[in-house]
């Protein structure tokens, strides 16, 4: 070794001495205690990046066996109910109505298969998907608004809200002269759904700050109130016809998914989606309670009002949509934070994704269980989601997200 | 540095503080002492705006804390509170993370930078090797230390502790009581082992019913009429032969 090399090999070990202290120079600020002794250890540890409940190329390949299963879903969704339609049929229709004709061929295909698909199955599976994501994303943001690992998208009275709405339009309705005649069943649905949720933060905000014991307290309350006012005037109304419809609504169901429907449904639930994706580190915080998220600098208050009202609307014009669907919002992120865990920059788009898949599968099965008739998918969800959410909680030792 | 004049605070129509005013200095360990329900957890509350005063005024280095915003407020203090229960579970490494929300702006992506602080702050509190523990499954000291390095990677100039040694066994107590005496930052911090006080406060501020009965260094401050005001029992001061401290004997 001649004396120009050893030079260099000198020059190069100074430089890796000097770029060691750099990387630690940030640490020299507020904190610094005992560099010396640290140094080269936490060096060696800051190499190792944040593993979460799962390993990270674990997550990593679950994250793309669900996007190979979602697009199989729709696919296999689409295929497959009353009447089964092959694969390269479905391919043909899609590409000839989505390219206005200029690709692929219909011709060879009978009129009412394409009906079939275009006109009955592709807007309800299009349903199913926004519609399961956004209610698991409510759901995920609703537990942590109220920091309650039993709190869903329904959580704020929504769900009494909704059925007394639709209950008074199928047993008394609006009448024919005024306007209101023109007031649908899941417009009044809707406004049900408003209505509870406005009582709600209401209640829970008299007597100074509004904690999340007092929204489920009032939830629980207002529910129960506009539960009654809905069995008073099926009581009074005597109605069985109208028994039956509201029943079976609120059993929920995609049947009635159109092309006319969906444009609102898919763009409020990308809104609400996207929104709450980037609201990641203030839901994180929530997790921890009033009064440390004021010492990370965030005041709850204000964001959580704000993040119920969104949540509250997207869960509300759901409803509207397919009526009352349960569990889903409830156990999806239970499920996802069994995989991804609490921190909700992965835990918000995954809880969406899987309860769009969710969704899709229960839909399919509602359409195929039983011959020539849809069963109402609320049915489906809660049988389902029910044992693999007890299986997460058996296998994992699941303690809600860590 | 931290100036609080005429603080009162009511929780519902109860006065709890009432014009309580203090002061400390860049880089003091102030204690503060009293029983249970003197107000020393609310006094702190109140500093860290978890609590808003009916009167008075507190500021820190020009900056009225009334009206800066909690974010602004979390760059440059952070807290040791005494509940840290959870619904949801987080790992050891996320709950540590937390403490750089206040420096990141809403869609910002957590750096390298902050990685490294925060695998500096595990390292402090000796808790590398529960990074992927969840944080529910710890016991009380270990979940204290977990939060303490938190505190520590919001890189705070200034730290507040209520009662940060509950829960610890002896050695984690002396072990964080000398860690975060070498941070050299401004300390406040609500203690009731005495002989931590004496042993690590520059000054103290007794506390009872609310108001502040009496301050100054351990040695000024720690009598036995004074003891026995605050916490009413008797008690003998003495210097420990061994380590030079003031240290006391209780007896009722």
């Amino acid at each position: 070794m001649n004396n120009s090399q050893k030079n260099r090999l000198k020059n190069k070990k100074l430089r890796v001495n000097i770029t060691e202290n750099e990387n630690h120079s940030h640490l020299k600020g507020r904190i610094l205690i005992k560099l010396s002794r640290t140094e080269g250890a936490s060096l060696q540890l800051a190499k190792i990046i944040n593993k979460p409940t799962l390993p990270r190329n674990a997550q990593f390949f679950i994250t793309l066996g669900f996007v190979a299963l979602f697009i199989f879903s729709i696919l296999f969704s689409l295929g497959n109910g009353q009447a089964d339609i092959s694969f390269t049929d479905i391919w043909q229709i899609l590409l000839y109505k989505t390219t206005h004709g200029a690709l692929g061929s219909i011709d060879t295909i009978n009129q009412s298969v394409i009906n079939i698909i275009w006109f009955v199955r592709t807007p309800r599976v299009l349903a199913a998907i926004f519609i399961g994501c956004g209610l698991a994303i409510s759901g995920t943001v609703m537990q942590a608004v109220v920091q309650n690992p039993l709190a869903d998208p329904y959580i704020l009275g929504i769900s009494s809200g909704a059925s007394l709405g639709a209950t008074f339009a199928i047993m008394v309705g609006f009448g024919t002269a005024s306007i209101f005649s023109q007031i649908s069943l899941s417009f009044s649905a809707f406004l049900g759904a408003l209505l509870a949720t406005f009582f709600v933060l209401l209640l829970s905000s008299f007597g100074g700050k509004m904690t999340s014991i007092k929204l489920v307290l009032s939830g629980t309350v207002i529910n129960s109130i506009f539960g009654s006012i809905s069995s008073l005037i099926v009581f009074l109304a005597n109605n069985a016809e109208g028994m039956k419809t509201v029943t079976f609504w609120s059993m929920g169901s995609l049947a009635s998914a159109s092309w006319g429907k969906l444009p609102l449904l898919a763009i409020v639930t990308m809104l609400v989606s996207v929104f709450f994706s980037f609201q990641f580190r203030v839901l994180n915080t929530m997790l921890l309670g009033d009064e440390v998220a004021v010492t990370l600098g965030i005041p709850l208050a204000t964001y959580r009002k704000l993040y119920m009202v969104i949540a509250s609307l997207l869960t509300g014009l759901i409803v509207a949509n397919s009526g009352m669907i349960g569990f889903v919002g409830l156990i999806i992120p239970h499920i996802v934070r069994g995989m991804y865990g609490s921190d909700h920059k992965k835990l918000l788009p995954m809880s969406g994704f899987v309860g769009a898949l969710f969704l899709v599968w229960t839909d399919l099965l509602s359409r195929v269980l039983l011959p020539n008739t849809d069963l109402p998918i609320g049915i489906l969800t809660a049988i389902i989601g029910a044992p693999i959410f007890i299986y997460i909680i058996l296998k994992k030792e699941y303690r809600f997200g860590g | 540095m931290l100036e609080i004049q005429n603080l009162s605070v009511k929780l519902g129509k109860k006065d709890i503080i009432q014009q309580l005013s203090l002061s400390m200095e860049t880089n003091q360990f102030i204690g503060i002492i009293g029983a249970n329900g003197s107000g020393k957890s609310t006094l702190l509350k109140t500093i860290y705006k978890g609590l808003i005063p009916t009167t008075g005024k507190i500021v820190y280095n020009e900056m009225n804390l009334l009206h800066t915003p909690a974010k602004k407020i979390a760059q440059k203090l952070s807290v040791v509170g005494q509940f840290n229960e959870l619904s949801f579970d987080f790992t050891v490494f996320q709950m540590v993370l937390l403490g750089r929300t206040p420096h990141k702006r809403l869609l910002e992506t957590d750096s390298q930078e902050d990685y490294d602080i925060v695998e500096y702050a595990l390292h402090e509190m000796g808790l590398t090797d529960y990074r992927n523990e969840s944080f529910l499954s710890l016991s009380g000291g270990e979940k204290q230390r977990v939060i303490l390095a938190r505190a520590l990677a919001q890189q705070p100039e200034f730290l507040i502790l209520d009662e940060p040694t509950n829960h610890l066994d002896i050695r984690y107590q002396l072990e964080l009581m000398e860690s975060v005496k070498n941070l050299n930052i401004g300390i406040l911090a609500a203690l009731h082992d005495l002989d931590l006080a004496a042993a690590y406060c520059d000054y103290v501020y007794a506390m009872k019913n609310g108001e502040i009965i009496a301050a100054g260094t351990p040695e000024e401050i720690f009598t036995e009429a004074l003891i026995e005001e605050l916490y009413g029992i008797r008690c003998v001061v003495y210097r420990n032969p061994i380590t030079e401290h003031l240290a006391f004997h209780y007896y009722i």
